[in-house]
Order: structure tokens, then C-alpha cells, then sequence
């Protein structure tokens, strides 16, 4: 419901009841800080927050209390020294970004991966998503009240974390993939135990939609916040399970299919309604088609060497290069610039998270205040992503 | 789009199924294995073991034939390390060439793993020890002789199987 502002006063409001008593009483707006300690802005986001009562006439986000000069490291590394930064930013997608990194690189150099190599490296991304999306899922929950959601998705996301644990010896931050390969090969018992897991999440999912996703609170608390309109998502350049939850199908595993993804099949998940809610129905979905991805990548699995041979001093020719691909949070770009030495002249990460955070104001006007922990939760932002 | 609004009895039949549906999925959890663990056993045997290629605290592995450190000084750790944690002190010459002194400060250190892959000897392992924790900061700094006695268990870099 839009707030007129008119003054600061209380008549201009449309959600007072009863205007002639409350015309006299003249009010103010205030101010308030929501933030950068609040427990419901994942992180340190801080917001500043113009109020009307309990409505919101302004929010204006405020970022960079986890600025770590992300980009700046680079210019200092070598290329294969920049892999384990890559985990450290959007550290709930760590196998996404040294994806997004080592392709990047890999696509500067010309080098040429084999294919067990890649469908390894997609299969650690498809895994990792889940794992980010059961986090999303439990926080979601925690953020409208839900205690009990998050701690069925994080024992789910335990048997995913000790895949990757015993795969890359780290259970956030791996520095699994390297330029021109992988650090090892899969374990021997990895494929036995994800064909399993793989069997019995998908009712597990089913479980979680029980308990939270068709809870009539819940979803009386998600239908209807946070419109998020087509125009908006074109506007700020929204990508991910937030823009299809808009109703835009749109996917960079589809729209650019790198990698492996042409060979697979899974669908698009996608909304029409744009709310809090049709945004949380494409990330569950999403989680469905990541197993059916994940279960043809085992199927498909080809034997063979991982690595091929890569010059332990890399010098790339001198240009630039643009590589994207499908974060959990939406469209994952690493920008790179070679001046033909071993370290990269520059580096820039086109962060998801960054750009989605920046149509929150749009989305909070005239929302109530509690609203804003929905949609902020709803939009799943990470923060170290944002500030970098 | 909108969501089209629905009418109160339906509204109320839908809250009493979906509660009871919530409440049937907590009673079935109830029944699972639990998965947490209480940590610090007492009994050391009980605690959590990573499997090979873990990566955790640091050592150096001794050649047992010869009798001494299988690492050659040559530095390549040092260089190659992205945060510059190692340190080592190389003493004598050609073959002889040994680490007189071989600092990695774990504290500083990212578990990256790339000294260990660099290593021309393999030299340098991390091994499954994940209790790092000390009292005092400065013990973060793992000299040679706490890396040397580490290592005197493993004849190879521990790798994943």
C-alpha cells in the first residue's frame, strides 16, 4: 500500500482508521537504525529506516562493514594463489565462485578440461546449491518465527558438507578446483553415498513443504510481501530465483549453457505472482532439479584423468575476458584483465547479491517493519558477496 | 500478478490440515537417530576422525632410512604460500641442504593447501588433526621441532582415497 508523504502528518496515511479524531494530532517521521548488529539482516547490513508509524517511507541500505578488498588481493596473486580467495566471499556457494573463477582463467589461457573433470565441477556446484538453498530454507524459517525448519535442513546439509569434507578435506571453504583440473579424484564411497542422499532428499523436501512452505502462517506472512513487479526485475538487473519468481524465466545455465548443462536435462522453475512466497516455491523446486541434475551427472560420470598439464608459472596473452554462470543467488560474473604477467591486472566479481540487494528499497516502501526481515530473507542475500 | 484472496471457511480448513500436517512430520523426526554429538568426549577415542586428506595442522615427514627430515630447504612453500604464513631458514649447501629453521604460523594460515602441493619431496603434509586451538596466540606459530614430531607418523602425504 504506497504511503503518501504529506508533511509528515498522520492524515495523510491511508491505514488510519479513524481521521477526523487523529487530524489534530500532528506527527513526525522517524528515523530509526535497523542494523548492522540485527540478527535478521544476515550479516552487517544496516538500514536506515524513515518511518510513518509502523510503515516504511524510506530504506536506504548501507554496506561495507565486510569490505575484505576481495578484488584488490588479486591484483597482489598469482592466478593459482587467487583459487582459495574465491571460496571466501559468497562463502555459502564456495564451489560456485572457484567455478566461476578457474573457468574464467581457464578461458583467458585456453585451456581445455576433460570431461570427468567437468561433470566433477558440476557436481560439486549442483551439491553446493543445495546446500545453499537448505540454508536459505532454514533461515527463511528462523526469520518469521520457524525454529524447527532450520535444524531438519542443516542435518541435511551436514551429509552434503561431509561429502564435500571428504572430498576437498574442508567443509566451507574448499579450494577443491584448480586451473586445468581438481585438486584430487572423488573418494571411493562419494558416488554410493550421494546416490543415496539423492534417494531420499526428495522426500525430505516434501517433508519441509509440510512443515513450513504450506503452513497457513507461513504462508499468509509470505503471500503478498514484497512485490516484486517484471519492470523492477528489468530496471535493476535482478537475476536468479528472484527473477523467476517474477515469472522471467531466465537462467544462465540456459541462456549461456556452459559447461556440462546442455547435456542435461532440468527444467526452469518459475512464478508468476513475484511475491515472498512464489520466490521461496522456485528455490524449492530449484533443489528438486538439482537432484534430477545431480542424478544424471552420476549416471553419466566418464572415467578418466582429471587434470591436464598447466605451466606451473601461468602468463596469459594479454586481454580480457568475461565469464558468468548460476549462483545459488543468481548471475555469478568474474571480469578479468591480463597484462601478460603472472598476476591478473585486474578482477571485478559481478556479485548476485549486490545487485538484488539494491531494489530492497523499491520493495520495502509502505511495507510494515516486520515485513522487512520477510523480504530480506526472501531475496537471500549473502553479505561478504555484497561488500567484497 | 496478485494472489486471489479465499474465503474464511476454506482459509480455516486449510490452517487445521496444514498444522496437523507439521505436527505429524515433527512427531515422525521424533523417532530418527539423533545427529548431534556432544564434542569433547571424554573418552579421546569417541571424537570425530577426518578421513585421509583432510586439511589440517601441519608436519614434516621424516625420511626414516636416512635418518633425518625429507625437506631440502628449498623455499618453494615460502614463495608460493598466498598469505605468507611459512618461514624456513635454509643451512648448507648443495645436497646437504636442510631447514636449520621452519616457522608456519597456523593462526595466519587459510588451509588452502597449496604448500603441499608445491612441495618437489613432498615433504610437507597436513595431517587430520583439526584441534588447533592454544592459549596463548604465540603458540600459533608451529616451530620445527612441533612439525617434526607431528609428522613422525606418516610416511606419505596424507591424500584422499
Amino acid at each position: 500500500m504506497p504511503v503518501v508523504r504529506n508533511g509528515g502528518r498522520r492524515d495523510a496515511c491511508p491505514t488510519t482508521n479513524s481521521m477526523e479524531t487523529q487530524t489534530a494530532l500532528p506527527t513526525e517521521e522517524l528515523l530509526i537504525n535497523m542494523g548492522p548488529q540485527h540478527p535478521s539482516t544476515h550479516g552487517v547490513l544496516r538500514l536506515v529506516l524513515t518511518l510513518d508509524g509502523e510503515r516504511v517511507v524510506e530504506a536506504v541500505p548501507h554496506i561495507g562493514y565486510l569490505h575484505s578488498s576481495m578484488e584488490k588481493i588479486a591484483e597482489a596473486s598469482t592466478y593459482q594463489q587467487y583459487v582459495p580467495y574465491a571460496d571466501r566471499y559468497d562463502y555459502l556457494n564456495a564451489m560456485g565462485n572457484e567455478f566461476a573463477y578457474v573457468r574464467a582463467v581457464e578461458k583467458l589461457c585456453g585451456i581445455e578440461v576433460t570431461p570427468r573433470c567437468e561433470y566433477i565441477r558440476v557436481i560439486m556446484a549442483e551439491m553446493n546449491r543445495i546446500a545453499s538453498h537448505l540454508v536459505y530454507f532454514g533461515c527463511l524459517g528462523l526469520d518469521s518465527g520457524a525454529w524447527t525448519p532450520f535444524l531438519y535442513c542443516f542435518r541435511e546439509r551436514e551429509v552434503v558438507l561431509q561429502l564435500f569434507e571428504d572430498t576437498s578435506g574442508q567443509r566451507l571453504l574448499y579450494h577443491y578446483l584448480r586451473i586445468g583440473g581438481l585438486r584430487n579424484d572423488l573418494p571411493a564411497h562419494f558416488c554410493d553415498k550421494l546416490a543415496e542422499f539423492l534417494d531420499y532428499f526428495p522426500d525430505r523436501i516434501k517433508e519441509y513443504d509440510d512443515l513450513l512452505t504450506y503452513n497457513v502462517i507461513f504462508r499468509n506472512r509470505l503471500e503478498g510481501t514484497g512485490q516484486l513487479s517484471q519492470e523492477l526485475c528489468r530496471r535493476y538487473s535482478i537475476s536468479g530465483p528472484n527473477v523467476r519468481g517474477s515469472g522471467i524465466p531466465y537462467d544462465v545455465r540456459r541462456v549461456v549453457g556452459y559447461s556440462i548443462y546442455p547435456q542435461l536435462e532440468f527444467d526452469i522453475p518459475t512464478q508468476e505472482e513475484g511475491d515472498a512466497f512464489a520466490r521461496h516455491l522456485v528455490r524449492v523446486e530449484e533443489m528438486r532439479q538439482s537432484v534430477r541434475i545431480l542424478k544424471q551427472c552420476l549416471e553419466k560420470l566418464p572415467e578418466g584423468e582429471i587434470n591436464v598439464k598447466v605451466p606451473r608459472k601461468l602468463k596469459p596473452v594479454v586481454g580480457e575476458v568475461f565469464e558468468r554462470l548460476e549462483s545459488p543467488r543468481g548471475e555469478l560474473g568474474c571480469y578479468l584483465v591480463s597484462d601478460g604477467s603472472e598476476k591478473p591486472w585486474r578482477l571485478h566479481w559481478r556479485a548476485p547479491s549486490f545487485y538484488n540487494l539494491q531494489v530492497l528499497p523499491e520493495l520495502v516502501r509502505g511495507a510494515y517493519v516486520a515485513d522487512i526481515v520477510i523480504i530480506l530473507g526472501s531475496i537471500d542475500i549473502v553479505l561478504p558477496d555484497i561488500d567484497r | 500478478m496478485a494472489r486471489a484472496k479465499k474465503a474464511i471457511t476454506s482459509t480455516i480448513a486449510e490452517a487445521v490440515v496444514s498444522i496437523i500436517k507439521g505436527h505429524w512430520v515433527t512427531l515422525v523426526n521424533f523417532w530418527r537417530p539423533t545427529v548431534c554429538e556432544r564434542y569433547p568426549h571424554k573418552d579421546k577415542s569417541l571424537d570425530y576422525k577426518p578421513g585421509p586428506g583432510y586439511k589440517g595442522d601441519f608436519a614434516l615427514i621424516t625420511d626414516k632410512e636416512k635418518g633425518r627430515l625429507r625437506c631440502i630447504a628449498c623455499q618453494t612453500c615460502e614463495r608460493s604460500c598466498p598469505n605468507g604464513c611459512i618461514r624456513v631458514v635454509p643451512e648448507g649447501k648443495g645436497k646437504e641442504r636442510y631447514p636449520a629453521e621452519f616457522y608456519i604460523d597456523v593462526g595466519l594460515c587459510m588451509n588452502c593447501g597449496i604448500c603441499v602441493e608445491v612441495c618437489p619431496v613432498d615433504a610437507l603434509t597436513m595431517t587430520p588433526d583439526y584441534e588447533c586451538s592454544v592459549h596463548d596466540p604465540r603458540d600459533l606459530v608451529r616451530n620445527i621441532e612441533q612439525l617434526t614430531e607431528r609428522g613422525l607418523e606418516f610416511d606419505e602425504v596424507s591424500r584422499v582415497k
